[in-house]
């Protein structure tokens, strides 16, 4: 939910009525570019305590609102391990 | 260097000379030393001067011998004398040293092929009282700029849009189009402006205008006729091809300056300048006080090789603020970048330090392909055939390493250049491109996106290429589409002849010389660009010239700060008479509700992508143009008569 509102309010705040389901493809749907994704990135390790390594910088991890959740699951989990 | 304008009615109704003043005093920046006027029952032209060559004959508007052939015009003519000299042969005698001179003989003797012979940057308009018939040309590449408008049977033409505005009977509306152009190109595409019913004329074109109807004619196509091999004296050919253009570029009856960037181009030709210039070389340059745009180090050893007199203008975020609005005033199209104004100030400095004349870089990264655009079309299309290679997929970040640097890319932020478009679109180079720029259309008021229609600009582009175009290897569909959507419609103009001009400062550009661009062109692209090296024969070639740190420097964009010059703690009152909803909902191209949410990042520091930076530059410049130009034009009192340096009538035209 975080994730959504953080996406919402910086990436979609020019589009009154835009529609983002969990496994929208965020490159896809034109959410976010090039530059975006690293602010997207650093929001999610500043807001989640994770880090995300290079190789974790993937579209499975990064590419929708869904495997942005479960990455950041499995990141705490493996922390708290 | 100059700015001209002009009237041609259909009937002989008269041509005010009044009409001429204001078109000429609204361009007056462009032409300080003096001006004059042809009137004629049908045809007016007025010519604002900016004297470098014959200093005391060069005056205009100029006719031929018997007053038949009449020319108002702006730029240089490089190879002048060499026309001279073959005219003379034929009989035609010359009153003047001055290149406009050739114009007139020239015109007599070839018509219209005139234009085949020359070399320089131009933009001119011929009257021909034998054929009643009007003749305006623009050299090949766009240097020199001409718009003009049709009214009511009546043409209109002016080196800036304001002149034609000013007298008085051509109405300012923004043309939606030219605007949504912008946030794709850059600029509008030519013929197109930021101007409903104002054109620009297209570069390599003329136009004659007759009985009212006006005919327009490409007299010079870009080509790329690359041969397999480099030719055996290529080195050879190209030192006799820079020396050759640089030379003639310095042929002046005024001291020649040289700006300096840094980088490989500029330092090319200043050094060169300095070798040819009679005295002691005054180079200029900009400075940043934000070191991630500076480059002031490179600047000083150039300065310091060549041993120039070097001045440099040092740019702030408060300085881009301060006169950006006058900026827009000179670009007259919205800008998404705020990259013309710090050549605005340079070119301050450069007129205040008494120099009128310029040399720069601008071409070569066209040329000899530079920029990053051409390194990452062909890592792209090589990721594309082994689309699951990492080891390729890697190149990419080698591309762009300030992003790369901070750690932060990944598979995810490399698939934004592989997933944009298919290798087999015409467009694939600049795509990437288009498409981040056009992420600034988000921003749009709803009336203005449905007021649009369905308008498909990159459709549009994809039918405009001439069938040659798909016989050419990639790189050099790219560069052709870098010569056609940015370099002249933008970097040429917005960044270059205006900013130079509203200064009276005139730029040359030894890289742009047509047989420079016709060597490049032919020469294999490996040539140009070899691996991820740019620029790769210009190396070879100045390695004799210039310093190992500046021969091997990589290429570093020029840009300047956008977002941050407009919201810090000193920025201007109307940045914020600009944004309000009211005065969005008067312009109507941006929503009020997306660009509130736009200035509440760009206020906390969070705008630091493509998208935002050139959303906010979009908007306030679109704002400003809307103010400046539709809400409330600037009028011009005419230029007097009394004090015109010519004066000539249709029934008694008279040298002065």
């Amino acid at each position: 939910m975080q994730v959504r509102t953080f996406v919402q309010e910086n990436f979609l705040y020019m589009h009154s009525n835009f529609h983002l389901a969990d496994d929208d493809r965020l490159l896809d749907k034109g959410v976010i570019d090039s530059m975006s994704i690293v602010e997207m990135i650093s929001f999610v390790e500043r807001e989640f305590g994770v880090h995300a390594m290079e190789e974790e910088i993937s579209d499975a991890n990064f590419g929708s609102l869904a495997g942005i959740a479960r990455f950041v699951t499995e990141k705490q989990s493996a922390l708290a391990a | 260097m100059c700015g001209i304008a002009g009237i041609v009615r259909r009937h002989p109704t008269g041509v005010s000379v009044e009409s001429l003043g204001k078109m000429a005093a609204s361009i007056r920046h462009r032409g300080p030393d003096g001006y004059g006027f042809y009137v004629g029952q049908r045809v007016g032209f007025a010519h604002v001067r900016l004297s470098i060559v014959d200093i005391a004959g060069g005056a205009q508007p100029l006719t031929n011998e018997d007053g038949q052939v009449v020319v108002t015009y702006n730029g240089e003519i490089y190879n002048h004398p060499e026309l001279r000299r073959e005219l003379e042969e034929r009989g035609h005698v010359f009153r003047t040293r001055c290149d406009t001179e050739v114009l007139v003989h020239g015109y007599e003797e070839w018509g219209v092929n005139l234009l085949d012979r020359l070399n320089g940057q131009f933009a001119f308009a011929i009257y021909d009282r034998n054929t009643d018939t009007v003749l305006i040309a623009r050299d090949r590449f766009g240097v020199r700029p001409l718009f003009y408008a049709q009214r009511k049977g009546a043409f209109y033409f002016g080196s800036e849009i304001k002149a034609i505005l000013a007298c008085g009977e051509v109405e300012a509306s923004l043309d939606r189009r030219g605007i949504d152009e912008t946030f794709t190109f850059w600029a509008p595409r030519p013929p197109r402006t930021a101007f409903a019913g104002i054109a620009s004329l297209e570069p390599g074109t003329y136009g004659i205008l007759k009985d009212g109807a006006l005919w327009l004619r490409r007299y010079y196509e870009l080509d790329y006729p690359e041969a397999g091999e480099e030719p055996a004296d290529v080195i050879e050919q190209l030192d006799e091809l820079m020396l050759r253009s640089v030379g003639m570029r310095m042929r002046a009856d005024v001291a020649v300056g040289a700006y300096v960037s840094g980088g490989l181009d500029s330092s090319i030709t200043a050094s060169l300048a300095a070798s040819a210039s009679p005295q002691t070389l005054r180079s200029f340059s900009i400075a940043f006080d934000d070191p991630r745009f500076d480059e002031s180090d490179f600047q000083r050893e150039i300065a310091g090789n060549v041993g120039s007199i070097h001045a440099v203008a040092a740019i702030t975020h408060d300085s881009i603020a301060a006169t950006f609005p006058d900026v827009l005033w000179h670009t007259e199209t919205p800008l998404v970048r705020t990259a013309p104004v710090p050549m605005y100030h340079l070119a301050k400095l450069t007129k205040d330090s008494g120099i009128k004349v310029v040399l720069t870089g601008e071409g070569a990264d066209e040329l000899f392909l530079g920029y990053d655009l051409f390194k990452e079309v062909s890592v792209r299309r090589f990721c594309l055939r082994q689309p699951a290679s990492l080891g390729r997929q890697r190149l990419l970040d080698r591309l762009y390493p300030e992003l790369m640097s901070q750690g932060r890319g990944g598979e995810f932020w490399r698939r934004f250049f592989l997933e944009a478009g298919s290798p087999s679109d015409p467009l694939f180079s600049h795509l990437p491109r288009f498409m981040l720029s056009a992420r600034a259309r988000e921003f749009y008021a709803p009336e203005f996106k449905s007021g649009l229609g369905e308008i498909d600009v990159l459709g549009e582009l994809r039918a405009s290429l001439p069938a040659r175009y798909f016989g050419w290897s990639s790189l050099n569909q790219a560069a052709y589409l870098e010569m056609t959507t940015l370099l002249s419609p933008y970097l040429l103009s917005s960044q270059g002849d205006r900013m130079a001009m509203a200064h009276g400062v005139e730029g040359r550009f030894p890289f742009l010389d047509h047989r420079l661009f016709e060597f490049a062109a032919a020469l294999p692209t490996g040539s140009r660009l070899r691996g991820l090296r740019e620029k790769e024969i210009l190396r070879r070639w100045a390695s004799r010239i210039l310093p190992p740190r500046i021969k091997q420097r990589r290429k570093q964009p020029y840009r300047a700060p956008d977002s941050p010059s407009f919201f810090g703690p000193n920025a201007p009152e109307w940045v914020g008479d600009h944004l309000t909803a009211d005065s969005l909902r008067r312009v109507g191209v941006f929503s009020p509700a997306s660009v509130d949410g736009l200035v509440r990042r760009c206020r906390s520091g969070l705008a630091t992508g493509f998208r935002e930076n050139q959303a906010i530059i979009g908007v306030l410049s679109t704002q400003l143009l809307h103010h400046q130009f539709i809400e409330r034009i600037a009028t011009h009192a005419p230029l007097p008569v009394r004090g015109a340096s010519v004066m000539l009538s249709e029934t008694a035209p008279a040298f002065t």
